[in-house]
């Protein structure tokens, strides 16, 4: 399987040790990637506020590109995915829209035809890949209570997106299981985490993260995983400024999930993606949760 | 400035927005509303509906585009469009936020929002990463003109500096 890697801007340049994890995981799994001169998605929320027909034409040169190799796009990032599946679905079902970014593709020797599709990791893995084959890699299982936050951009609009039921998302819980992690309900599970008016009021944005990490810290996980990098950043850098704010007293630590899964298979160099956390975690030690050879247990 | 194209904008928002009959799904699903009440979907809904216009008072750049009012909408209203419909709207007209025209300034400088600089340069030598293929310029220069990008900015770099004065 070779797809074209997009991993957006925001894990670029400001999460590389994800995309790193993104990238050490999945030749194990037979995967290659090819990368190619994308701009941003652009990010759903503020590009298309200005203008729509300025998003869909930004996101239709980018999905043309990979068109033109003959390749899907994997994404890596949630707004980079809402942003792409959304504009191919306008793209698709208005021939309106699809001829007018066409004629502007045109000048940059581009065409938009709607032949690639676009998964995101977490489609990669789950749908792709699948658990059992994942579960059968791990060679050191993680032992730790987690929560997961799939994001509102992989979960809705669901019939559009349809990476997990919007309401009650499980296939991330699921991953988690595959590497003997323990994925706790939790109240909020598909609450946003504010990221999206941080900049525009950003008092606003971190008493809706409080909220959520409220309804986190409920159920005592030892971290929060998630599959977006700007959720990440918002959980992970945001929680100490919702403490100043509202006297809380976060303190978890957050990954992204191909980080995990790359320590749970035992790939050389993870503690070069763990050094830039913010918030530390004493994972349990290799020696201890090594999966004993199964041929050694007498059943 | 007169533009006759926000007419037919709003004629198709108020048509987008018939189906709502005010049950308040919306607005108990946001977590904005949840925290700060004056952004409310359900009142910028009905602003279209039965003014006929934007609300006002502009909360509508307050929605954090999670999409949960439209998951959950009954009536299948697809609120999220029409926020995006109602900040197009008046975003030609310059009340854009600064961080949203920042935004597209980023975009059209760099083709992407998320700068990079020497640090993050370094960062993705230290890990091993690839350097990634740059986006032509000229194609993002093309995009914006065609499409019309340029005046909205205009638009609002203006609104931007009037405030200053
Ligand atoms: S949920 Fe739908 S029908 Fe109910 S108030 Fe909101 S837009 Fe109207
Ligand atoms: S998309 Fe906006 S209005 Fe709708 S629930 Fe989310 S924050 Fe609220």
């Amino acid at each position: 399987m070779k797809y074209a890697f997009f991993p957006g801007c925001t894990m670029a340049n400001r999460l590389q040790f994800a995309e790193k994890s993104v990238r050490m995981i999945v030749p194990e799994f037979g995967v290659e990637l090819v990368d190619l001169a994308f701009t941003c998605c652009p990010e759903p929320n503020a590009v298309r506020s200005l203008s729509e027909d300025t998003w869909v034409t930004f996101a239709a040169r980018n999905i043309a590109l990979a068109e033109a190799e003959n390749l899907d796009i994997l994404t890596a990032c949630a707004g980079c995915h809402e942003s792409l599946t959304l504009a191919k679905h306008e793209l698709d079902t208005k021939p309106e829209r699809k001829e007018k970014a066409n004629e502007i593709l045109k000048g940059m020797g581009l065409e938009y035809k709607g032949t690639s599709s676009i998964i995101h990791v977490h489609q990669l893995l789950f749908d792709e890949i699948g658990v059992e084959t994942i579960s059968a890699k791990v060679v050191r299982p993680l032992p730790i209570k987690v929560v997961t936050h799939s994001g509102c951009h992989l979960l809705r609009p669901q019939k559009i997106l349809q990476v997990d039921d919007a309401e009650v998302p499980v296939k991330l819980d699921m991953l988690c299981e595959a590497l003997g992690m323990d994925p706790l309900e939790y109240m909020d599970k598909v609450m946003c985490c504010g990221a999206g008016v941080r900049k525009t009021d950003s008092d606003t944005s971190y008493a809706v993260l409080k909220e959520k990490m409220t309804s986190m810290v409920m159920v005592e996980p030892d971290a929060i995983v998630v599959f977006c990098p700007t959720c990440f950043i918002t959980f992970e850098s945001g929680q100490r400024i919702t403490n100043r704010l509202f006297k809380t007293e976060f303190k978890l630590p957050v990954f992204y999930y191909t980080e995990l899964l790359a320590i749970a298979m035992g790939l050389p160099d993870t503690d070069a993606l763990l050094a830039d956390h913010r918030v530390k975690i004493e994972l349990p030690e290799f020696s201890d949760t090594k999966k004993e050879d199964s041929e050694s247990i007498p059943t | 400035m007169v533009d006759n194209s926000h007419n037919q904008e709003l004629e198709d928002l108020r048509e987008a927005a018939r189906p709502c009959f005010q049950c308040g799904i919306c607005a108990s699903s946001c977590p904005v509303f949840r925290v700060a009440p004056e952004m409310n979907p359900r009142m910028s809904v009905d602003s279209i509906i039965t003014d006929g216009q934007v609300p006002a008072e502009g909360n509508e750049w307050l929605c954090a585009y999670c999409l949960m009012c439209e998951e959950r909408c009954p009536m299948g209203v697809s609120l999220t469009e029409i926020l995006m419909g109602i900040r197009n709207i008046s975003s030609k007209e310059g009340k854009a936020p600064p961080d949203f025209v920042e935004s597209a300034e980023a975009l059209l400088a760099r083709g992407c929002l998320s700068p990079t600089s020497n640090r993050s340069v370094k960062k993705r030598v230290d890990l091993g990463l690839p350097d990634l293929p740059q986006p032509d310029p000229e194609h993002v220069k093309l995009i914006f003109e065609v499409t019309g990008a340029y005046e909205v900015l205009e638009a609002n770099r203006v609104a931007v500096k009037e405030e200053a004065e």
